[in-house]
């Protein structure tokens, strides 16, 4: 791996981790608006984000009220929807796998571990969608948008989808 | 803020760093083997004791905890109020709180200062350095397996030492746009939200500038990834990584002991 790589997987990674701190009263419950998530579309730019969004998640998650669980649920759920968003074939379904993705993982997760009365799964798992919904296509698409402007301006994203 | 590092000289940070992570990694699972009193408050104490041996002051804790007080705080009003069994302790019109949710709320809230304890902990007391080589030592089993031990390791750590510089960063950029007139504290939540883009974009490109810039310096360092490369300073166990083993076996019987 290139050293440029690496430090780029590296930087996306903080990217992540230091949104989801900055939000962190809103990044971790049930009903959560991980600001983070919007770089969920990078995949679809650039495979460098994979990576980096799985470390991201990862270090990000460490700061969770659910510890260790919460490090490997969400870091598994992330890596498989970028990998997916990488797949997708134009910017509108970019988004569409961190919400489905999320949904179900985070969703059985928080359903059963986190222990929050009342909450079961399928509610736990549309909450998790609706705020992720939220996030991905809101956010996400104006930042997709205004990334592609600036594209030749970020290394490694000069590739034309 | 988790990815700090406290420069010291106390027994925690004396300890090698595999044997930290290992014990960490352990520890965020034995937190969750807690259910009554006496298993809570030996967790605490256990705790307390560690921060005591790191030499690091309770404010520095006190200041990385605190951007998640309120949700340990919305977690707990939850619990008051929606946890029904034992005793009704106070009642008035449509609220109702029990015993239960009140024992309920105290443990979540322990719960979450002992997760974030411990990787604080690990963080203040341990170089990125040696979080680096301690990763890649523990990842280098699962080489066989298509695992990039080494880059993985070099990531992480890069990227947890840049968190602190980032973030600061976002706090400039933001105030920056302040000062054009941005307006980050008016609104409904989507609108908040959304005033944050013009933050994200200059963070986005500054972080991707200094990527390049780290890169650049690591090629002209001769950087070539982790094959054949030797270390300057080599990781060895001592006394003191067998002491934090002996009393995580100490800590983990009186645990199952103690449970219910």
């Amino acid at each position: 791996m290139s050293a440029r790589k690496l430090t780029s997987i590296a930087f996306i990674a903080a990217v992540y981790a230091v949104l989801t701190y900055v939000f962190a009263p809103l990044s971790y419950h049930y009903i959560q608006f991980r600001i983070s998530e919007m770089l969920t579309v990078l995949p679809f730019l650039t495979p460098t984000a994979i990576p980096g969004l799985f470390l991201g998640a990862v270090i990000a998650n460490l700061g969770s009220p659910l510890g260790i669980y919460d490090v490997m649920f969400g870091g598994l759920a992330t890596l498989i929807a970028a990998w997916l968003t990488s797949k997708m074939p134009n910017r509108w379904l970019a988004p569409l796998p961190p919400v489905i993705i999320n949904a179900v993982i985070i969703g059985i997760e928080l359903g059963t571990i986190a222990g929050i009365p009342g909450l079961t799964i399928p509610l736990a798992m549309l909450w998790v969608g609706l705020g992720e919904l939220a996030v991905c296509y809101l956010l996400g698409i104006p930042f997709l948008l205004l990334l592609e402007r600036y594209r030749g301006r970020i290394p490694g994203f000069n590739a034309k989808k | 803020m988790i990815g700090q590092y406290i420069p010291g000289h106390s027994p925690l940070h004396q300890m090698d760093p595999r044997a930290k992570l290992l014990f960490v990694f352990a520890y965020m699972f034995a937190v969750f083997l807690a259910n009554n009193p006496a298993t809570y408050g030996l967790l605490v104490l256990f705790t307390g004791i560690g921060i005591y041996f790191s030499r690091i002051s309770l404010s520095v804790f006190y200041r990385s905890m605190k951007p998640v007080f309120i949700l340990i705080l919305l977690t707990s009003l939850l619990h008051l109020w929606m946890t029904r069994g034992g005793e009704a302790l106070f009642s008035f019109s449509f609220l109702t709180i029990y015993e239960e949710g009140v024992r309920q709320a105290i443990y979540i809230s322990i719960r979450f200062f002992l997760l974030m304890a411990a990787a604080s902990l690990l963080t203040f007391t341990t170089s990125p350095i040696d979080l680096t080589d301690g990763m890649e030592s523990l990842l280098k089993p699962f080489e066989r397996l298509g695992v990039p031990a080494h880059e993985l390791a070099l990531m992480m750590s890069i990227a947890l030492r840049f968190i602190p510089t980032l973030w600061e960063e976002t706090e400039k950029i933001k105030k920056a746009q302040m000062a054009r007139g941005a307006d980050f504290e008016s609104g409904h939540v989507f609108k908040r939200v959304k005033s944050y883009i013009p933050v994200l974009i200059p963070l986005f490109i500054s972080a991707f500038r200094r990527a390049e810039d780290l890169a650049l310096a690591m090629e002209s360092r001769c950087y070539r990834g982790g094959k054949g490369r030797t270390k300057w300073r080599e990781l060895h166990y001592s006394h003191l990584d067998v002491v934090l083993l002996l009393l995580f076996v100490i800590l983990l019987t009186a645990l199952w002991l103690l449970r219910k």
